[in-house]
């Protein structure tokens, strides 16, 4: 078990580097641009110069990357173009307002894509497996950006039920996350709706789940017991990959309910190419997905034991 | 417009008096406007800043032409009633510096704090702000400020002559990098990139009056100095962040800035030396570049007005009930711009075949919804006080068609142009051009790209799509974008003698002199094909019924001191 974590955390390491190496390779080699970047167009070769001397631009690459890479590590990511603060100060506030975000789609939307996809799976070719099917492949088929649209139509526009933009701006309200939660759990449920109703059903077709239910154990109990375990395996590798989707997915529905959150952060960064903040960002996300891959694999060897710890 | 006969003798003696004391031209003037060689929004420009107090100049204008009027600004919404926030949707961008300021809305977001010395009015005139009045000599070369003496700071101390020389003197650093150093060459030893402010050129008289010495006549200095970067810092400021230490003297204190999510401001508690100002505060609330935010944002009430309203949202706001729709006819545009120095659009004939492919009008309908005014290919707008009707350019193929052939691409011509994807009018005007060029034999193939980018390449591109803010007069523009080697010359554009008579324009008081230069000046610059303007566009915002006292300002200047909330 210890090695198999340990290779795990080495492969998530070695793939942080490359990331780094690329991110630095990318924005950072060409100093020139950077001084033009925080100056500004107008300014002269001369402050330019200027500003790369102060800075160490003139050292060698590989001294700059590992300075960076320091950097990096003990949480000083240089300071945002744009926002004229440290890189930290603007990043972490929007994580986790993003987390929030994400926290409670997840909190709806699991449950709700588990139930319906084990509904549907237990008895495959039901009235309820095809509405909930169905039900499924046209929410996931609409893109974040038409549902929300519909959804800020119907219910902001038409019937002045809900506020129209997410940027929390008199205090948390919970009521200003119902239209980003909804976008989001209406085009991420499905899919794991599916699989889980895939799953389901290829479970139920094993023998031993007949034969549980031949020797007259509670129906309840087979899928309880016996579908249940086995089943979730694939979902549950899905859900995982889910959160890196909610952290960069977001992106369109945060910038179009105007909620402060990771997702128009990075967007914004890519505009305005606030370079300092575009590698944080980008760091962060590379950071969570490998993490959540990791997690995913050591909760797969442990719901599924067949996967050796090797 | 109807027009009773005019004539000059409805002046009597003691006004004529007060216009010759103002300046020696100016009782010509008013006999230029009685006679109806000179228009009243001339008139009303050119008194003004020389000095004439806004209210006088209206009057006169309106005993002149014969027209009752009332100003857009005394136009009464009811009973202004004292309280409440007002919320704005408006992106927050950084501040850190006054005088290198390039957006509006860190104007916006400055001047309820730190004011200007003149301010443009909300109908483009010059009016005095923390200048209470000034005067200029008859070769408009020297130019007395006398400032208001009843203006403090908000930390105190008392607003002086140095506090506007300690302005300039940064200013005019080319160090600091201000916009106002091309905005006040006119301050400067030489208009060489480099030269620093002539000795003289600012003269404290004493602790209220300023005295600037022009290098130049320059008629239009006062209305620079209502320009968004010309806004007066304390003395102190000398570089830094300006929004950690905001002292001013406008009527609103600085109480919370975050870039991106929000500025907020309370009204000054010591009473701001305008009078009366009725609301509690102001909050900004930054929704993003999605345009779609802050219109949601007004429609469910989380805020109560927009910076501003996209064409395309027109029809929306135009059917919701509960909403003012306002609108502003500027002289704000876009030009297709082509570098005259790179090839193909170094061969003039390239250019001029370009153009003859172009229908304004046409253009305007499908781009602006025929909001504005057709282009006429010389960034003079139809609304500035100086501009002449030289006609404008017709399409005709044909002679594209031949020019073409002349300059060797017969067989057609491949070529791309780079804009910004936002605002959608923008990219929508490139791709409507595409149609246009097509039966010319012209290929034009559009680079759409997200605004930073595009700021990037704007000076160097061979042919891009720039954006141009309103200013109050042409000869800003012209200045500013198509005078040899000045740092926004985008297009490369070098002719000694289109800056001769920009100077020469520039100088000139009478008003059809001054005219038959800008002719020359426009037909110059429309015959030499340097830009293709499509239009010029009128601009629109929006707000809560409860707004009261707001004015749409051509150049989407906030001056909220006079707006109150209803309950």
């Amino acid at each position: 078990m210890l090695i198999f974590l340990a290779r795990r955390t080495g492969y998530m390491v070695l793939t942080m580097l490359v990331v780094s190496i690329l991110l630095f390779v990318l924005l950072e080699v060409n100093g020139e641009a950077v001084a033009v970047k925080v100056l500004g167009p107008y300014t002269t070769v001369e402050q330019r110069n200027l500003w790369l001397e102060a800075n160490g631009y003139f050292r060698p690459v590989y001294v700059r990357y590992f300075e960076w890479l320091g950097n990096m590590l003990t949480g000083d990511f240089g300071e945002s173009i744009r926002f004229r603060a440290p890189v930290a100060d603007v990043l972490w506030p929007r994580l986790a307002n993003t987390a929030i975000l994400g926290g409670v789609t997840f909190a709806v939307m699991i449950p709700l894509a588990l139930m319906m996809g084990i509904l549907a799976g237990m008895k495959e070719g039901s009235k309820l497996d095809r509405s909930l099917s169905v039900t499924a492949i046209i929410t996931t088929s609409i893109p974040e950006f038409a549902s929300a649209v519909l959804l800020t139509f119907l219910f902001v526009f038409w019937l002045s039920w809900l506020p129209g933009t997410s940027g929390m701006t008199d205090g948390f309200r919970p009521v200003e996350l119902i239209l980003p939660v909804t976008v989001l759990v209406l085009y991420g449920f499905g899919y794991i709706a599916r699989m889980t109703r895939a799953s389901m059903v290829e479970v139920m077709q094993t023998p031993y789940i007949r034969t549980a239910i031949l020797k007259g154990m509670p129906y309840r109990q087979v899928i309880m017991r016996h579908a249940l375990r086995n089943a979730l395996i694939a979902p549950f590798t899905v859900i995982m990959l889910q959160i890196n989707w909610l952290l960069s997915g977001v992106i369109v529905v945060e910038f179009f309910f105007a909620y402060k959150g990771f997702g128009a952060l990075l967007l914004e960064a890519s505009l305005n190419q606030d370079i300092f903040l575009i590698q944080a960002c980008a760091m962060v996300a590379v950071f969570v997905a490998v993490t959540t891959q990791t997690i995913a694999d050591i909760g797969y060897t442990y719901l599924n034991p067949r996967i050796r710890f090797a | 417009m109807t027009r009773k006969s005019p004539d000059s003798r409805n002046l009597d003696q003691s006004e004529r008096a007060q216009l010759a004391e103002c300046h020696s031209q100016l009782p010509s003037l008013a006999d230029a406007l009685g006679q109806g060689k000179a228009s009243r929004r001339e008139f009303l420009r050119t008194a003004t800043l020389l000095g004439l107090s806004a209210g006088i100049a209206y009057g006169m204008a309106g005993k002149l032409t014969g027209e009752g009027f009332v100003p857009r600004a005394k136009a009464q919404d009811g009973t202004p009633r004292r309280g409440g926030v007002l919320r704005v949707s408006m992106n927050v961008k950084e501040i850190s510096d006054p005088a290198t300021i390039d957006w509006s809305e860190k104007g916006n977001n400055l001047r309820l704090v730190i004011e200007p010395l003149v301010r443009i009015s909300g109908d483009n005139l010059a009016t005095p702000h923390l200048a209470e009045s000034w005067s200029a000599s008859d070769d408009l070369r020297t130019w007395t400020f006398n400032l208001r003496r009843d203006v403090k700071w908000s930390n105190g101390d008392d607003f002086t002559a140095d506090d506007v020389i300690a302005n300039f003197e940064r200013w005019m650093d080319p160090a600091v990098g201000s916009s106002n150093y091309g905005r006040f060459a006119a301050l400067r030893e030489s208009s060489e990139d480099g030269s620093r402010m002539a000795e003289g050129a600012i003269r404290k008289i004493d602790d209220h009056t300023v005295e600037f010495n022009l290098r130049v006549p320059f008629l239009a200095f006062p209305e620079s100095m209502g320009d968004y970067p010309a806004l007066i810092a304390h003395r102190s400021f000398q570089g830094g962040n300006w929004a950690n230490e905001p002292i001013g003297t406008g009527p609103f204190e600085l109480t919370r800035f975050t870039v991106g999510e929000r500025a907020t401001y309370a009204r000054r508690e010591d009473g701001w030396w305008g009078g009366e100002v009725y609301l509690d505060g102001i909050d900004y609330i930054d929704h993003g570049d999605d345009p779609a935010a802050p219109f949601a944002a007004l429609a469910s009430g989380q805020v109560d007005l927009l910076y501003r309203l996209n064409v395309e949202q027109l029809p929306a706001a135009r059917n919701m009930p509960n909403l003012e729709v306002y609108e502003a006819m500027t002289a704000q545009t876009g030009v297709a711009r082509m570098k005259v120095d790179e090839a193909p659009f170094d061969d003039p004939r390239v250019r001029r075949a370009i153009q003859a492919c172009v229908d304004h009008a046409r253009l305007l309908e499908i781009a602006n919804q025929g909001l504005g005014l057709p282009g006429e290919d010389h960034h003079v707008a139809q609304i500035h006080p100086e501009y002449a009707d030289i006609g404008a350019p017709q399409q005709d193929y044909d002679l594209a068609r031949e020019l073409l052939a002349e300059a060797g691409y017969a067989d057609g011509l491949d070529i791309s142009i780079d804009c910004v994807a936002q605002p959608t009018w923008e990219p929508n005007t490139c791709e409507a051009l595409v149609e246009m060029l097509r039966p010319a034999g012209i290929n034009l193939s559009v680079n759409i790209m997200p605004g930073g980018t595009y700021w990037d390449r704007w000076m160097t591109t061979p042919f891009g799509f720039t954006s141009w803010a309103h200013r109050p007069l042409g000869t800003q523009s012209l200045s500013l974008a198509y005078r040899s080697g000045v740092p926004w010359n985008e297009s490369s554009y070098s002719n000694p003698e289109f800056d001769a008579l920009l100077d020469q324009a520039e100088a000139t008081f009478d008003v059809d002199e001054r005219r038959e230069i800008m002719a020359q000046l426009q037909t110059i610059l429309q015959g030499d094909a340097v830009i293709v303007q499509p239009f010029w566009r009128s601009i629109h915002t929006a707000g809560s019924p409860r707004v009261k006292g707001f004015i749409h300002h051509p150049a989407e200047e906030h001056h909220f001191e006079t707006v109150w909330l209803e309950d």
